[in-house]
């Protein structure tokens, strides 16, 4: 098992007036080089549990292990450290920079480890012609449709070559083809070898056939019904 | 060439327009400013001068280390003191012994 | 491992010189202004202690005691017999009278200093030929050395003569004997030097008069128990020493400098209170930017590390730019754009010639006055910024 939570709560401003429970004593196990998907609606704290498993925060209280590291004590620094080993993330709204081109968007988690700028260019080229979008290697990223941005996305997820996929409502902003080439390229990733759990609510993804796992997440609890 | 080394070149550039300055500094306008000075010397002490040549305007700017502290009020013991050169020349003071 | 550590900051750097280069205009705009505050700030501070320096090495060469007569609280002629008086203080060298003043040229509207005393009596006297191009002015024979200011406004153009009025509106001519060298414009730009009988005929000041006497004494270390026993002894002038003037020069400069610096250092606290606000008060996107890269592995480190790459390039190439521009503009423009400020409403504008003495000392308090405050009013909220946690990227 490559992600494993005991007990997990998750309490955010803790202390505060304003303080809210999002997490309700989780208890997950996810295989290595599965597929899972966390279904919920928005608000049911299925963002929350995939924060805390691709080591965004740490969890309130309870035990978090990815990738055979207990995350509950790690400091800000070595969670990073252990983040960009680890985890690539897939966010709905892509979270790319308009300004910088496509190549520079997929290579951008690169720089603070010291690649130099060929061996940087040379593993975002690969992904970017695995991914099928040579032609816009040197776009602004400001320039290129949605569907190429959710491949920018992607590419840019995997040039670390993390074992773990994230996928936060990666489908809310394409259509259905782009999605069903989205899902494609997961079912490929799957089949190389990495973990890819996605939170999503879009039935093109719940009820895709190649899902092994599909986690209800309900008002901050795993339903097990 | 990345972004550093257009950087790197930028600042070299300059740094050489400044090292070409101070050698053409020491090597040209230091020789000529030492002979200079040395007239300026025979000049000073030949005519007994006391001031630099720069605000000829007044007599408290063009000579402040032998003006009399009213010099810039001459005409009237209120008058406002008006030449611009006056606020940086200031007025000598506290010279009597 | 030791590379992977350089090749990081090489990377950084890249990143901050490109997204500099993306809002070129902003950030150009910032390095210009920048830039100007400290060509301002170098160029006052190279020409003032060019100055200073030229000044200090002149006081070494002045009259070690000037005596002036005081009535009424100006400066008048004062009488030669008060040479006698001086008779039996122990330690003057030397006393020479002098007839010395201003002369209003109307036409061009410029005050000539007009010299004249007897050379023989003066140390370096008889070198004085060394600094003329021609001779020095033979006593008694009507000659007169000009200053270039003066023999320019004069409109001389290849005559040998010209006329000053005397106060009664008579005319007194002279024949120009030399012009002065032009390395010695600092000093001699508006001056006419002639013999004592041209100077008492043109002024109008009796034989028996003389308008201030130059008091050279043996022992430098006495300069002030000789100039209090003459002040005793003639109570009714006033007695300058050289440690004195010294002193004069030294509020002279410092005030004057002090002035400019404090408008300077003003635009500059200015332009640092700018790039705090710039900095601290960071837009949305920016926010956002930084939550993008520290979700992407980056550390709050590495943020700042970029942050403070971005304010030193800026910084640097502002304070390489502006002084190189202050040291061409003193070498080669002479200072142009603070001469209105140093020559007022003279109308004789010496060149300033100056070699600029950039010492060490002048570019740290440069970098200390421009560079520092600027990277800790951005580097320091920057700070702050880089704390922001990652998952604002996800929201």
């Amino acid at each position: 098992m490559i992600i494993e939570l005991q007990s997990v709560n998750k309490v955010y401003n803790l202390g505060q007036p304003n303080e809210v429970q999002a997490l309700f004593d989780i208890n997950l196990v996810i295989e290595e080089n599965s597929m899972v998907c966390l279904r919920g609606a928005s608000g049911s704290g299925k963002s929350t549990l995939l924060a805390i498993i691709g080591c965004v925060f740490p969890a309130t209280s309870g035990r978090a292990a990815v990738a055979g590291k207990q995350l509950a004590r790690l400091p800000d620094r070595f969670m990073t450290i252990h983040r960009r080993r680890t985890i690539g993330f897939i966010f709905q709204q892509f979270n790319i920079l308009p300004n910088l081109t496509v190549l520079d968007n997929i290579a951008l988690p690169l720089l603070p480890l010291g690649i130099s700028p060929d061996e940087r260019r040379q593993r975002a080229a690969e992904l970017i012609e695995r991914l099928g979008i040579g032609h816009r290697r040197d776009f602004p990223a400001g320039q290129v449709s949605g569907g190429e941005l959710q491949r920018v996305a992607i590419a840019r997820a995997l040039i670390n070559n993390q074992p773990i996929i994230l996928a936060d409502e990666p489908t809310a902003h394409l259509d259905t083809t782009l999605s069903h080439d989205f899902m494609g390229i997961m079912v490929e990733l799957k089949n190389a070898g990495k973990t890819i759990v996605i939170a999503s609510h879009d039935p093109l993804v719940t009820e895709h056939p190649d899902m092994d796992r599909i986690i209800d997440v309900r008002d901050g609890r795993i339903d097990v019904s | 060439m990345r972004p550093a080394q257009i950087l790197a070149l930028v600042i070299f550039l300059l740094l050489t327009l400044d090292a070409a300055l101070y050698c053409h500094v020491r090597l040209e306008r230091l020789p000529r400013q030492r002979s200079a000075a040395d007239l300026n010397d025979i000049v000073t002490a030949g005519l007994g001068l006391t001031d630099l040549c720069l605000a000829t305007e007044a007599r408290y700017t063009r000579h402040p280390a032998v003006s009399d502290p009213m010099a810039p009020f001459m005409d009237h013991p209120g008058a406002i003191e008006h030449f611009p050169t006056g606020s940086f020349w200031a007025v000598p003071k506290d010279r009597y012994l | 491992m030791k590379n992977r550590a350089i090749e990081k900051h090489f990377n950084l750097l890249d990143y901050a010189l490109s997204s500099l280069w993306r809002r070129k205009l902003k950030n150009m705009g910032i390095i210009t202004v920048f830039a100007v505050v400290i060509f301002l700030v170098a160029s006052f501070q190279i020409l003032t202690s060019s100055l200073t320096e030229t000044a200090e090495r002149m006081l070494a060469q002045t009259p070690e005691i000037v005596i002036q007569k005081m009535s009424a609280g100006r400066q008048e002629s004062i009488p030669l017999a008060y040479l006698d008086r001086l008779d039996g203080i122990f330690g003057i060298r030397a006393a020479v009278p002098r007839v010395w003043g201003y002369y209003f040229d109307e036409t061009s509207g410029a005050n000539y200093t007009v010299m004249a005393a007897d050379r023989s009596l003066m140390p370096e006297g008889k070198n004085l030929e060394m600094a003329i191009e021609g001779d020095f002015p033979a006593a008694g024979q009507g000659e007169a050395a000009l200053g270039r200011e003066v023999a320019a406004n004069l409109k001389l153009a290849g005559r040998r003569t010209f006329s000053l009025f005397r106060p009664d509106l008579s005319l007194k001519s002279f024949r120009v004997s030399g012009i002065f060298a032009e390395s010695t414009d600092l000093l001699t730009a508006d001056l006419i030097v002639t013999g004592l009988d041209e100077g008492r005929d043109l002024f109008a000041i009796p034989e028996n008069l003389a308008t201030d006497l130059l008091l050279y004494v043996a022992n430098p270390g006495e300069i002030s128990t000789i100039a209090k026993k003459i002040a005793a002894r003639l109570p009714d002038t006033r007695v300058l020493t050289r440690p004195q003037i010294h002193k004069t020069y030294k509020v002279v400069f410092g005030w004057r400098s002090g002035f400019a610096s404090i408008c300077l250092l003003t635009a500059l606290a200015a332009f640092a209170i700018l790039a705090w606000d710039k900095a601290s008060g960071l837009s949305a996107e920016e926010k956002r930017e930084i939550g993008i890269l520290k979700i992407l592995g980056w550390q709050t480190a590495d943020i700042l590390v970029l942050r403070f790459w971005e304010s030193l390039a800026v910084s640097g190439l502002a304070f390489l730019g502006g002084c190189t521009a202050a040291y061409l503009h003193i070498l080669f423009l002479e200072g142009s754009l603070f001469r209105p400020v140093l020559l007022g409403w003279s109308v004789i504008h010496p060149s300033l010639k100056i070699v600029p003495v950039f010492a060490a000392g002048d570019l740290l308090l440069i970098f200390t006055l421009s560079v520092l405050p600027y990277l800790a009013a951005t580097v320091i909220p920057a700070w702050r910024g880089s704390t922001i946690p990652p998952d604002a990227a996800i929201k």
